[in-house]
């Protein structure tokens, strides 16, 4: 298990009202789940904690959510990843999904 | 999140959403408690933040009921210690309130990395089921996915009143790589799925009588079918515990023998076994109803 | 540790009394006197397989006991390997006959029987669950063998090194196999020393069962399960709400 923390840049999340937390994905081999909780005041900066069970890929990881960060509106959020092995593409899907979760309601 | 609405198919959170009424589900211990094994931390295998088990209140038809449903793609749904008490607060929780507790299956049993915790916790869940029994609370097992109702988690299905299955659900103890192993292939191929299922999924189980209904691999159909069972309850008496004796006996008189379980589907009324083999849910239920009188 | 034989043990047991036992097909059933009281006994030995029908053979002694012997305790003997992966019993719904044994005991105790088990020799995985941990109060000798599977099992199936696991067995007593380490989960209330009376730890067991699960509670106090009592106390608390 490789464990690591890192805050990114990212402009204010917009709404404030809406779910306090959303999650998305499952653990499982080849998957992870991302749960995305709303701090408690406006921030510019994403905070993501990642637990993955496969060492060696920090850069990948960074680069993925600091795109992220930069793309979406996702500052004063705390971002928590568990993961299995989940290919690039998925991690990217799996945070839209949770963060669409938290700022439009259900799906 | 796939777009399907097959049952089997669906995560255990979509499977709760698209049972319950629209927004009527409240989760206990959510995910941000992060109440996760120490076991699995400590042994450097993933964490998940609901060990496996997602678990609630919600509504049916209008109706409260409590509500868990396990996570079969992590550690294949395996009960250890923080998910196998979830699970018995809840069915304690249903006790006290007087309120329907159905559980959504999809578990292998113990959780090995867990060792004697898991095992111990499933016993205490049985006891909690019981105690609602007691009241005449329902309690309902779904089973419906494709790893389906095995080991400790097999027998604590029958523990409960009811069991909805679908014909992708199986339920037993020992799982079919098991068997053969210890039994060889000729006694047992477990990749001959035709074989598997007709030993251990729905549509046997719902023929001898131990899946209470068969439905549709559909949330809407299980919805419905949790929907009807709330208002029931199968009360833990002598007479039914004498009832139920002779019946199993019954079972195993005439069919401890028989190999092939095309025979038990004839045994029980089913006359063609080609149409039943490709019906679905109600259909097969209607091809099979003469037989399970 | 090398086991009595049945008969040797059921005599240690229930001393004289224990004639009126039958031990067929390594099932047992039948009603002896512990302390001057009489009991009802089920149970298994010889590390025996158990399938469809020893659990219809034990439930039919559940519901004599409870016809004929109103009250009497039920004493559980567990000396089994489990199930034999068997397809002819899955597919009769080998899980359903053994619900079928845990709700006849369960009719018992709400008719007012106690429910007590002694593990006795093997007590490993499925053969403990379905009807010896059901007890109301669950004991087990120092010579059996008790736990979910032997550490060397669990690294087979689990594919971790069995010296990871033994380390971590010294910490968390769940990965441990044997009566102790299932004792401070509160799997088991009390570990009997095999050359010990048992005669009369089972009596004053018998006395001093009630139905309520206090397991978890159990596994709190001893360290050797800390977390589900709380967890479940706190589902109790947040469902109140």
């Amino acid at each position: 298990m490789e464990k690591f923390a890192k805050a990114f840049p990212s402009k204010p999340l917009k709404n404030t009202a809406g779910k306090p937390w959303a999650l998305a994905g499952v653990v499982g081999s080849g998957n992870l789940e991302v749960l995305v909780e709303r701090g408690s005041r406006p921030s510019d900066a994403m905070e993501c904690h990642i637990e993955t069970s496969i060492p060696g890929y920090k850069a990948s990881w960074l680069a993925a959510l600091a795109d992220f960060a930069h793309h979406y509106p996702a500052g004063g959020t705390k971002v928590t990843i568990n993961d299995q092995g989940a290919p690039p593409v998925l991690v990217t899907l799996r945070l839209r999904q949770a963060y669409d979760h938290l700022t439009k309601g259900e799906k | 999140m796939t777009g399907t609405s097959l049952f089997h198919e669906q995560t255990a959170r979509q499977r709760i959403a698209a049972v319950v009424d629209a927004g009527s589900f409240v989760e206990l211990l959510p995910p941000p408690e992060r109440l996760t094994s120490p076991y699995l931390a400590q042994l450097g295998i993933p964490v998940s933040f609901d060990d496996g088990i997602v678990i609630g209140k919600a509504k049916i038809g209008g109706k409260k009921l409590y509500i868990a449903a396990q996570v079969g793609q992590f550690v294949g749904g395996a009960v250890g210690e923080i998910h196998g008490a979830k699970l018995t607060g809840l069915f304690k929780a249903a006790a006290r309130d007087r309120v329907p507790c159905a559980l959504v299956i999809e578990s292998g049993g113990v959780r090995l990395h867990e060792g004697s915790a898991g095992e111990i916790a499933i016993t205490e869940t049985m006891r909690a089921i019981f105690e609602c029994r007691a009241k005449k609370v329902p309690t309902i097992a779904v089973i419906g996915s494709d790893i389906g109702a095995y080991g400790g988690i097999g027998i604590l299905s029958t523990c409960c009143d009811f069991r909805v299955m679908t014909e992708h659900g199986r339920l037993g103890i020992s799982g079919p790589i098991v068997i053969e192993k210890w039994m060889g292939k000729k006694a047992y191929d477990s990749s001959n799925r035709a074989l598997v299922w007709k030993t251990s999924g729905g549509k046997t189980k719902y023929l001898l009588g131990d899946a209470d209904a068969l439905v549709h691999d559909d949330a809407g159909a299980v919805r419905e079918a949790i929907g009807k069972l709330l208002a029931k309850s199968s009360p833990v008496t002598l007479k039914n515990a004498k009832a139920r004796q002779a019946a199993l006996a019954k079972r195993l008189k005439r069919f401890g023998k028989t190999e092939n379980p095309d025979d038990v589907w004839k045994g029980m009324g089913v006359r063609d076994i080609a149409a039943a083999s490709l019906a679905s849910g109600p259909e097969f239920v209607a091809l099979a109803k003469t037989g399970r009188k | 540790m090398k086991q009595p034989s049945p008969r040797a043990l059921l005599g240690k047991l229930f001393g004289g009394s224990a004639k009126g036992i039958a031990v067929e097909k390594s099932l047992i059933t039948g009603y002896a006197q512990v302390g001057g009281k009489a009991v009802c006994v089920i149970g298994t030995c010889n590390g025996t397989y158990i399938g469809n029908e020893a659990a219809l053979v034990l439930a039919a002694h559940v519901i004599d006991c409870i016809e004929r012997h109103p009250r009497t305790p039920i004493v559980m003997l567990v000396d089994s390997a489990g199930q034999e992966p068997n397809r002819l019993d899955e597919m009769l719904g080998l899980a359903s006959y053994f619900g079928h044994l845990l709700s006849c005991l369960e009719v018992a105790r709400r008719k007012g029987h106690k429910l007590i088990t002694i593990a006795t020799g093997k007590a490993i995985g499925g053969a403990f669950i379905c009807y010896g941990m059901f007890a109301d109060r669950i004991y087990a000798l120092d010579s059996a063998s008790v736990g979910l599977m032997p550490i060397a099992a669990m690294s087979a199936v689990t594919k971790i090194p069995a010296a990871v696991l033994q380390k971590l067995s010294k910490t968390m007593p769940s990965l441990e196999f044997g009566a102790e380490p299932f004792a401070l989960l509160g799997g088991v209330e009390e570990v009997w020393p095999s050359k010990g009376d048992t005669q009369a730890r089972l009596a004053k067991a018998i006395a001093a069962a009630s139905a309520d699960d206090n397991r978890a509670a159990l596994g709190k106090k001893r360290g050797g399960r800390k977390l589900a009592l709380d967890i479940r106390n706190r589902v109790l608390a947040e469902s109140a709400k």
